[in-house]
């Protein structure tokens, strides 16, 4: 199984694409504009999951610092709309989000031998002090949303010794949600910094529309498929899914949806309509929407989903209509638009 | 592994109107004089394929004779020949991966062969507080060696006769693909035992006295051990024998037959979409970058005899192999013949000189880590090298992976110089 979030930037995706290929001057000058527009809404997204990063350290911090029940609840409702900022920019794995392997710092997954758990275990049996540092060598498993969700959620953790809030749980979640909002931090500027260079490259033209189609394809391949059965084995196991512990898969999968339609649609839709594929712009459009309008009914756990033949049609409901907007924007305008698909990390298997 | 993510994100098809006419009019021997045409490498694909898989069987008929020897008279020789014959076994095997992509044949059949990771639970004993096993596997302890009849996910199964096709039939079962009791890894994790080690020294160390009979046998069910050892390696011997089969020459209805009858271009497409696959997706990423950015030696490749370097080293011999159309075989002979190299280098010299210098910088990066794991002194096993805080590990594997990543790039531009670019989308994935 391949971890799609590790994406490599290929130096040399050389060749002229078609839509750098363009004839005349004014295209390349159109699509510094669109680059122009992807660069701002791409980075609001940033700036919003550098906010709620801040604020889920310093929830954590503060519960930490004097444990209380409410506390506890308040730092979970801080990891989830920290994770689902997260999500709605989880797509773009180019530029600054690269370095580092952030995107894997951010979220490791899939973790089917859950490292998590073993990382946890290791880290706090471990006589060492528990620190900044000790989280920046830990390795990925260890440095962003999965580890805090194990330790707020996780229930055989909950029941344990080690629960929070006891000591050195108190410090692993301090240290890694102050991870995760230096982490948001720096990508946002580094976002910042990065737009002259994505601005005055057309390869990033391409780029980002397959960063998108990247991220439906992960949508509704490894996401949704997956632990629904439809692939590999056929068997349906919620463990496929990202956030099962604390029930968010299918909350993740909608904030991702609706990342992509603020970041990614608005230049794409004005790219499309400008090489005169208006009709297309709009049934893309319209598909975002039947996608999101099975939000919220479908936000809830999915493990009693994937047990239940009725919960069952739900989340086929909502794969369906993920199905037609993948095909629409990776086939039909993939195509319209010359868009050549290179290797990705997700060749192996 | 089977492929868990059957529409390809790539798909490299062909342009429609390149040459159809060229498919079934080469002879080996014409390649020598003649510039290589399409079908000609593809021919020559083929026979790299065929030597392949036939070095394979030679190999695992010889490791099937060290492990019956074994069995029946379990000595430390006996042990440590067994031993050497997998290792030997893995060299030709591990080349032969970059047949997988695209080949359907080979990636549907090779699960039972190679499937990785493995709950080595489900096959024998394993010590309970360092196992750790594929969330929700409700097979992962189930033990087989230890009993006759085992209960997964609710199912229970007779196992009392351990024969080859039991033991195919329990791969994945229960729907877990860690769920493996055929094939090269468990064969190792009999002969090695699990690896307790972590990121220390030292591999897994089975005691030889797990196949003693009587008295002296160690941790219980000696004889059931040795019975699943031999219906395993069986196995393997019978399933390479169909694989080398398929690629054999001169058969009317194999799968070599197959690819020879279509276009060109179709096969064409397949040994770079296997090179680019294997060497980008599988290769530099599951294999080297997870287990190095999370240091997971879970995600080892051949963990319990700490042999990953040479399964990584012999992946990127492979490569090069289908692109340069030489094959170094296990007796020492060489299979050579015209190449994606000659095709390349007929309209773009240059390219062809950066890739195979490309392929040559990996194979130079892979030897590095393969000889800092087989050094005589301080060796650095694969585990080790991806241990946290091992920047000295770090460099050498990201070393290999940023040499793969570079390659991939050029064998993408070498599909476009042969005119196999456009974009096929698959809806193999929409079936509603």
């Amino acid at each position: 199984m391949t971890r799609l979030t590790l994406t490599f930037l290929l130096a040399s995706s050389v060749a002229a694409s078609p839509l750098m290929a363009a004839p005349a001057n004014t295209v390349d000058r159109q699509t510094a504009e669109y680059r122009k527009q992807w660069h701002s809404d791409i980075l609001t997204g940033y700036q919003n999951l550098a906010t709620q990063g801040q604020t889920l350290a310093n929830q954590a911090a503060g519960y930490c610092q004097a444990p209380s029940p409410e506390g506890f609840e308040q730092t979970k409702q801080a990891w989830l709309e920290a994770f689902l900022a997260w999500q709605e920019v989880r797509f773009v794995d180019f530029g600054p989000v690269e370095q580092g392997n952030r995107a894997w710092q951010f979220q490791f997954w899939p973790d089917p031998k859950n490292l998590v758990a073993r990382k946890a275990s290791y880290l706090l049996k471990d006589e060492a002090q528990i620190t900044p540092e000790k989280v920046s060598e830990s390795g990925v498993a260890v440095q962003g949303f999965p580890m805090a969700e194990y330790l707020l959620y996780d229930q055989a953790f909950a029941n344990g010794e080690e629960a929070l809030p006891a000591g050195r749980s108190c410090k692993l979640l301090v240290a890694v949600t102050r991870h995760i909002a230096d982490n948001g931090q720096s990508l946002a500027n580094d976002w910042q910094g990065f737009q002259s260079n994505y601005l005055g490259s057309d390869q990033y033209t391409d780029t980002t529309i397959r960063s998108a189609m990247a991220g439906l394809e992960i949508l509704e391949e490894r996401r949704l498929a997956t632990p629904m059965g439809l692939r590999g084995n056929g068997k349906r196991s919620v463990y496929s899914a990202d956030a099962w512990r604390s029930g968010a898969s299918l909350a993740a999968m909608g904030a991702s949806v609706q990342g992509i339609k603020q970041s990614f649609l608005p230049a794409f839709s004005k790219l499309l309509t400008d090489r005169k594929q208006s009709d297309l712009a709009e049934h893309i459009a319209q598909q975002f929407d039947e996608v999101l309008a099975n939000f919220p009914e479908v936000d809830r756990p999915m493990a009693p989903l994937l047990a239940d033949d009725n919960g069952y049609k739900l989340l086929q409901s909502l794969y369906i209509d993920l199905t037609q907007l993948t095909s629409l924007v990776n086939d039909r305008a993939a195509v319209e638009l010359g868009v050549v698909r290179g290797f990705n990390s997700s060749d192996g298997d | 592994m089977k492929t868990l993510f059957r529409p390809a994100p790539l798909a490299l098809t062909v342009a429609a109107l390149m040459s159809a006419g060229c498919a079934n009019t080469t002879s080996p021997d014409a390649a020598d004089s003649q510039p290589a045409t399409k079908a000609s490498v593809v021919e020559h694909y083929a026979d790299i394929a065929h030597a392949g898989y036939e070095d394979a069987l030679i190999t695992a008929k010889a490791l099937n004779k060290a492990t019956d020897r074994l069995i029946s008279d379990p000595t430390e020789a006996n042990m440590k020949a067994a031993k050497e014959a997998w290792l030997a076994a893995r060299v030709p095997y591990q080349q032969t991966e970059v047949f997988r992509f695209g080949n359907a044949i080979v990636d549907d059949w090779e699960g039972q062969l190679n499937a990785w990771p493995l709950d080595e639970g489900l096959i024998d004993y394993v010590q309970a507080d360092d196992y750790q096993y594929e969330l929700g596997n409700a097979g992962a302890t189930a033990n087989i060696i230890g009993s006759n009849s085992i209960n997964v996910g609710g199912e229970t199964l007779d196992v009392t006769n351990l024969t080859p096709e039991l033991l195919a039939n329990l791969n994945e079962i229960g729907g877990s693909e860690a769920n493996v009791a055929t094939g090269y890894h468990a064969i190792e994790f009999l002969l090695w035992g699990q690896d307790l080690q972590g990121f220390e020294p030292g591999n897994g160390e089975r005691p030889v006295t797990d196949y003693a009979t009587g008295v002296d046998c160690t941790n219980g069910n000696c004889e059931r051990r040795g019975e699943f050892l031999d219906a395993v390696t069986d196995l393997l011997v019978s399933d390479l024998e169909w694989m080398a089969a398929q690629w054999a020459p001169n058969a009317s209805e194999n799968y070599r037959s197959q690819l020879m009858n279509a276009d060109a271009n179709e096969g064409v497409q397949k040994m770079l979409f296997g090179m680019g696959s294997l060497s980008l997706g599988e290769l530099a990423g599951e294999r080297m970058k997870v287990a190095l950015e999370a240091n997971s030696y879970e995600d080892e490749h051949d963990c319990f005899s700490d042999n990953t370097h040479n399964s990584h080293y012999y992946n990127g011999q492979g490569i090069q192999n289908v692109y340069t159309g030489n094959y170094r075989r296990v007796d020492g002979s060489l299979v050579s013949g015209p190449s994606l190299s000659d095709l390349v280098a007929q309209s773009n010299p240059e390219l062809d000189a950066r890739l195979n210098a490309q392929l040559e910088a990996s194979m130079n990066a892979l030897g590095m880590m393969k000889a800092k794991a087989e050094s005589s002194q301080n060796p650095m096993p694969f585990d080790m090298m991806i241990a946290p805080g091992n920047a000295k590990g770090a460099k050498i594997v990201n070393g290999a992976i940023m040499a793969l990543v570079e390659q991939t790039g050029s064998i993408e531009q070498a599909a476009r110089q042969l005119g196999l670019e456009a974009l096929s989308p698959d809806d193999a994935g929409h079936s509603f």
